[in-house]
């Protein structure tokens, strides 16, 4: 397994999608050796200096306390990362669209922690172990690190980060919502990790059905008037960002805080689990018999 | 076309921006001019005032509902009128109810207000009228047909792809990726957010060529020159969004919400001719992902850029132009 880069940048950069395929090379989606980063360093357009949530030693020790944390079982990472991650990056959502932020996180911050949460176990059919491309430079719902900071960003309930927890311990849950677009309506995230809690969908195959049962169904309704959400403040999270000069690094056995939004209005968040829990019932699910 | 198992409206909803502010950082509000949005192309720029430090836009919007929606024997009760903001780049989606102007009227207005840091390139706006239908609540009975697209930096109301064209020293440029293509004489990026040709300057008299204006020869050779540059981006932008669509479970591939859904709309009736876009998306992503059809599907791709890159139209002005030149320096 691969260790960090020997030369490990101390400021965050932007690294363009199309300047990492050289680095991208088959030795590191292999999991055998990484590139020495001073050759990567070139190629990075650097982030305003006077703003210090770019330093990369905060991020570089959250992903080593994960790998020692999560040594024995690594997809249990996700759910102490995400929140943490989110917690200290201190991102706008228009920030954290940049997939030029994530690529140099993967690349030259961390690609060892890429390597160690994605590498592929050895099946009968690929007996070569390997890490995806995308999980270094992708689509934000796959990609190694935007993935767990949009998870955060789309399932924390204002300040809360209990419910980013729980969606994140179930893989397929975060792997099938993070790319629909109903989960960009805050109750609807909400009363999805209400019907995880409660132990009504657990496996794959009843997230999936829920999953297409929702987004049918939304194909012909409007969960904005059958759930309305409260406008947000932007003041709230201007404010978060700016104290990120004077935070301390985040909690590791507690869960942080995020930014001081208003949670999702309650009555909102318990219409549409009472919605989906119907839904859930009525709808067809591989591998259940109906009357179950 | 969708089958409803309800009754709606037949026909869709019209959209208007009326107005568009911004609130500025030091609390203070500008009125940005009517030339900020267009409802020929149904675009919203709110870089047109050129500042850099708003921190809200208050979009004013009125939609009139189709006719038949308050009829006494419609079958939905507790009509609302939603305008709903979309960014798939950024996941937000915010939703304002409006409110009818007159009590028996099918006017609907009020506002959205969309955040700054909330948005990197394009939002969409569309308008949903929502009722009671058969007792249940929050059906969709009409919608915009065609979203309104606001670009938070744009200067200019216009919907088509954007392009941003760079020039550089491929050899000697601080972008040192571009040196691994010191021998082109120009590349195309699309993974950058917007897709973008890079000209390489290190090919002698490609400035002087590009900037050329006039009658002469050398604008016409300009003109195919873009076109070439033109072909390859459609050519490419194609390709970058076809090969990055998300599927959703048990829907199929899903329109990008971004300038590739766009790019996708324009092309995809050139290349699959004569079905719904939808279907067309479904065809070339089965072909891509399938055993088989991806390869024949190249010259279809390639028609449909060359058509949106006008290339026929400058061959023929360069061909024009030398066959003059030919004649005049006969006689």
């Amino acid at each position: 397994m691969i260790t960090q880069p020997s030369h490990v940048p101390e400021r965050l950069g932007l690294l363009a999608t199309s300047a990492v395929d050289p680095f991208l090379t088959e030795e590191l989606l292999k999991g055998e050796q990484v590139h020495g980063g001073i050759d990567l360093a070139k190629v990075v357009e650097p982030l305003p200096e006077d703003d210090s949530r770019w330093w990369v030693e905060p991020i570089r020790s959250l992903v080593e306390d994960a790998m020692f944390e999560f040594r024995e079982d690594r997809t249990r990472a996700d759910a102490w990362l995400a929140p943490r991650l989110h917690a200290t990056l201190r991102l706008t959502r228009r920030e954290a669209a940049d997939k030029r932020l994530w690529n140099h996180i993967a690349l030259a911050v961390a690609p060892d922690y890429v390597a160690w949460r994605h590498l592929s176990e050895p099946t009968v059919n690929r007996p070569e172990r390997r890490i995806v491309a995308e999980r270094f430079r992708g689509p934000a719902d796959r990609q190694c690190f935007s993935r767990l900071w949009w998870a955060a960003e789309l399932f924390r309930n204002g300040p809360d980060y209990g419910p980013v927890a729980d969606a994140c311990g179930n893989q397929d849950l975060v792997h099938t919502v993070l790319r629909m677009d109903v989960i960009d309506h805050r109750p609807t995230a909400q009363a999805l990790v209400r019907l995880l809690r409660s132990g009504l969908v657990t496996t794959g195959r009843e997230i999936n059905g829920l999953c297409v049962a929702i987004s049918t169904a939304g194909a012909t309704l409007t969960y904005d008037v059958l759930a309305p959400d409260e406008p947000r403040d932007p003041a709230a999270l201007r404010d978060w960002i700016a104290e990120a000069e004077s935070a301390p690094p985040v909690e590791r056995y507690e869960l942080p805080n995020g930014p001081d939004e208003d949670p999702v209005p309650e009555e909102s968040v318990a219409a549409l689990t009472g919605y989906f829990t119907e839904l859930f019932e009525t709808a067809p699910v591989r591998g259940r018999k109906s009357g179950d | 076309m969708k089958i409803y198992p309800y009754k709606r409206l037949n026909r869709p909803i019209t959209l208007r921006v009326t107005s568009v502010s911004l609130k500025l950082s030091d609390g203070t509000r500008d009125q940005l001019e009517t030339t900020a949005y267009s409802t020929q192309q149904q675009a919203v720029a709110l870089g047109i005032a050129g500042h850099t430090d708003w921190v809200s836009a208050t979009i004013g919007l009125s939609a009139t509902l189709p006719p038949g929606a308050n009829a006494p024997d419609a079958a939905w009760s507790d009509l609302c009128v939603l305008a709903v903001l979309t960014d798939g780049e950024t996941n937000v989606r915010t939703s304002a109810e409006l409110t009818r102007d007159a009590p028996d009227g099918r006017d609907w207005s009020g506002s959205v207000e969309l955040l700054r840091d909330d948005h990197m390139g394009r939002a969409s706006l569309a308008v949903y009228a929502v009722g009671t239908v058969d007792g249940v609540r929050g059906r969709s009975i009409a919608e915009t047909d065609r979203s309104w697209l606001v670009d938070t930096a744009s200067d200019e109301p216009v919907r088509g792809l954007q392009l941003d064209v760079q020039t550089a020293s491929f050899k000697r440029s601080s972008r040192e990726w571009l040196q691994a293509y010191a021998d082109a004489p120009w590349i195309v990026d699309v993974s950058a957010r917007v897709p973008t040709v890079f000209v390489n300057t290190d090919v002698e008299g490609v400035m002087g060529l590009l900037d050329s204006n006039g009658s002469g020869v050398e604008s016409k050779v300009r003109d195919l020159l873009i076109a070439q540059m033109a072909t390859d981006v459609w050519t490419a932008v194609f390709h970058g969004a076809i090969g990055d669509l998300e599927v959703e479970p048990g829907a199929g591939p899903v329109f990008p919400t971004d300038w590739q859904g766009e790019v996708l709309r324009e092309m995809l009736p050139d290349v699959v001719p004569g079905v719904h876009v939808e279907e067309a998306l479904r065809q070339v992503h089965r072909r891509r992902t399938g055993d088989s059809g991806w390869v024949e599907l190249q010259t279809r791709i390639h028609y449909a850029a060359v058509r949106r890159a006008d290339a026929t139209k400058a061959l023929a002005y360069v061909i024009r132009s030398l066959e003059q030149m030919n004649r005049e320096s006969e006689t």
